[in-house]
């Protein structure tokens, strides 16, 4: 791989992206359509869930995708935004949309600390440090009760406005969960095709290699954990004024860290568009899945671990390349009979 | 003074559980180099088997140990046939998203077919003590100590002294090598996987007179497995056993002086702090198998 001296300029690979990947920001632009076509809130939900959850895994993607370095760990930026703006809302009545940016402050410099402590370790280590700091992230929301509201949780009164980033309509928030992963996805994509991009996915394959053509590898790898951070910490926030409501285990446990992750590899780690992809399968088949098969409880929870299961081991690298893969076989066997 | 004493042993006696489950974990990582997330839900899975005995055939735990130790092994022959034996090559972090899919699959159909309500298998010795005037040992929990001592000495002396335990301590070594001296690397990978979770499956058996079973029972015990094989110096055998221990006196002193809502909080803290001293283990990682 070429390393470009200066970076491609933004509108430049802004259009080269939209010429390669046409189908995809077809998908991206008109996932804000479906929810102002449906009057069923119970389908709003599931579309806005899915928009929201394809920014976070983005927002993770950024990170842990192009450096394919996997934090298990992200569910504590995405309670870390929660709380902050929930609580700057509650105790002092800042506008959450403040208390997004807030948050985001508050993530980086936890993210800058943790990853300051972790990012050099390696493997299975650098996973493993993830999942601890997201355990005691949530073991402190656990018992600082008179702050969180411990294992009770925190209720936001349902008070719509704007400013309060209360809306009445599902819509709205699925537009706002819209902008979300659209930010995201730009912030991939600018990566994806900028000489950062490059030297991330250097630095996280072989860091000595990188090091030694002069790459500041910490610092790019730091750099990239802190910005995955602050941006999921923004979709926790919205999180937070989407639900009303939060609790530390289902915020910020095992599970929720493990879903950004699904989404990603489903769709495709380590590109753009995977993780949008990937929750826009996984998010409405996960949440029709637990509406559908609840007389036997734990069947929607199999047949989601089966199906993961079987996508792992067979297509580890998510279903994108493949599509790409297939497409380009199409596209070059087509040119091929016109020639 | 009494006290201290009182809260160390009992720790103690709950780290001779945790060796037990992290020193298959330690093998099956430094053997077959694969990542097991799932490890948990294997103790889960034999804790499930002992009290189906004891509650439909009336057999305890104790007595139903061989039978359960046998399926447990035939679980994780099919497992390392179905899926670990596919992903030997893959990327640590694919392994562990791979365990971690397989343990929420495992968690899933426990909670399909046993429902989520706690089971418990109530034996006469469950509430049992014994009193040695200064110290209190409940007696289940001693014998799942003196069980666990035993089976890890048991792993020891297979690893040292036959010729199995020989090959395994090679693979882990120097793969190519051991292989050239004509060892089969997927038989001895096999091996170690099946040992590895007949362990922590004897560890969940162990358990079951004093610990109700549920569908998440094992969730909590990949992690703590996990951090007590990293301070044990990762595929260090003895690292894990004494690792175990250390992490049960840490969390047994952590719920006396700070409350039981911190004892996972104090591990986890540990093991950050212990990686960003020393970030290859708190034993260092040499190459190849300990025993």
């Amino acid at each position: 791989m070429k390393l470009t001296d200066k970076p491609l300029a933004a509108t430049a690979a802004l259009r080269d992206s939209i010429k390669k990947t046409p189908v995809m920001w077809a998908l991206a632009l008109l996932s804000l359509a479906p929810p102002f076509l449906t009057g069923s809130r119970y389908y709003q939900d599931i579309m806005a869930l899915t928009l929201l959850w394809a920014g976070l895994s983005c927002a993770w993607n950024l990170y842990s995708g192009y450096s394919r370095r996997v934090s298990i760990g992200h569910a504590a930026f995405l309670g870390i935004g929660a709380y902050t703006s929930t609580l700057l809302y509650l105790k002092l009545g800042v506008s959450p949309w403040l208390g997004m940016l807030a948050g985001s402050a508050v993530s980086a410099l936890a993210a800058l600390l943790i990853g300051g402590l972790t990012l050099r370790l390696k493997g299975a280590f650098f996973v493993l440090s993830t999942i601890a700091f997201a355990k005691i992230m949530e073991v402190a929301a656990v018992t600082s009760k008179g702050l969180t509201g411990g294992s009770q949780g925190l209720t936001i009164h349902y008070d719509p406005s704007l400013a309060n980033m209360i809306f009445a309509s599902k819509s709205s928030y699925a537009a706002l969960c819209w902008l979300y992963m659209m930010l995201c996805l730009l912030l991939c994509l600018w990566l994806e095709r900028s000489r950062t991009g490059l030297l991330l996915t250097a630095s996280g394959e072989n860091q000595e290699a990188a090091e030694s053509l002069g790459i500041h590898a910490s610092a790019v790898m730091l750099a990239a954990f802190v910005l995955s951070a602050a941006l999921t910490s923004m979709g926790g926030s919205i999180y937070a004024q989407y639900y009303l409501f939060m609790e530390p285990t289902s915020l910020m446990g095992l599970s929720s860290s493990v879903n950004f992750i699904l989404l990603a590899i489903t769709g495709g780690m380590g590109t753009a568009f995977g993780p949008v992809l990937g929750s826009m399968l996984l998010t409405p088949l996960s949440n029709l899945l637990r509406g559908g098969l609840t007389r036997v409880s734990g069947l929607h929870g199999f047949v989601l671990g089966l199906a993961l299961l079987a996508v792992l081991i067979f297509k580890p690298d998510g279903i994108l390349p493949q599509l790409r893969g297939f497409a380009a076989a199409r596209l070059g066997r087509g040119g091929k009979r016109d020639a | 003074m009494e006290s201290v004493t009182q809260v160390f042993v009992s720790g103690l006696l709950s780290g001779g559980v945790y060796s037990l489950a992290s020193v298959g974990l330690a093998l099956i990582f430094g053997v077959a180099g694969l990542v097991n997330f799932a490890h948990g839900e294997y103790l889960m899975l034999s804790m499930y088997v002992a009290w189906a005995f004891y509650e439909f055939m009336g057999i305890n735990p104790y007595m139903s140990m061989p039978l359960n130790l046998l399926l447990m092994a035939g679980a994780g022959f099919l497992t390392f046939k179905l899926i670990m034996e596919r992903i030997l090559e893959s990327d640590h972090s694919i392994q562990m998203l791979i365990t971690l899919a397989l343990s929420m699959t495992l968690q899933n159909l426990a909670l399909m077919v046993a429902k989520a309500d706690y089971r418990t298998v109530r034996l006469e010795m469950t509430n049992h003590v014994i009193n040695a005037g200064f110290l209190v040992v409940s007696t289940p929990r001693a014998i799942a100590f003196l069980v666990a001592a035993l089976a890890s000495a048991a792993l020891w002396l297979f690893l040292s002294k036959t010729y199995a335990g020989a090959a395994m301590r090679a693979v882990a070594q120097n793969g190519k090598a051991a292989e050239l001296m004509g060892i089969s690397l997927k038989r001895v990978y096999c091996q170690a996987f099946v040992i590895g979770i007949t362990l922590v499956g004897l560890a969940g058996l162990l358990l079951s007179p004093v610990y109700p079973v549920y569908p998440l029972v094992g969730a909590g015990f990949s992690t703590l497995a996990f951090i007590v094989v990293v301070l044990g110096g990762l595929s260090s055998v003895p690292g894990a056993a004494v690792g175990g221990l250390v992490i049960g006196v840490v969390e047994s002193f952590a719920g006396y002086f700070a409350g039981p809502a911190y004892q996972q909080a104090a591990y986890f803290l540990l093991f950050i702090v212990a990686l960003a001293c020393r970030p290859e283990g708190i034993m260092g990682a040499r190459a190849g198998l300990e025993a």
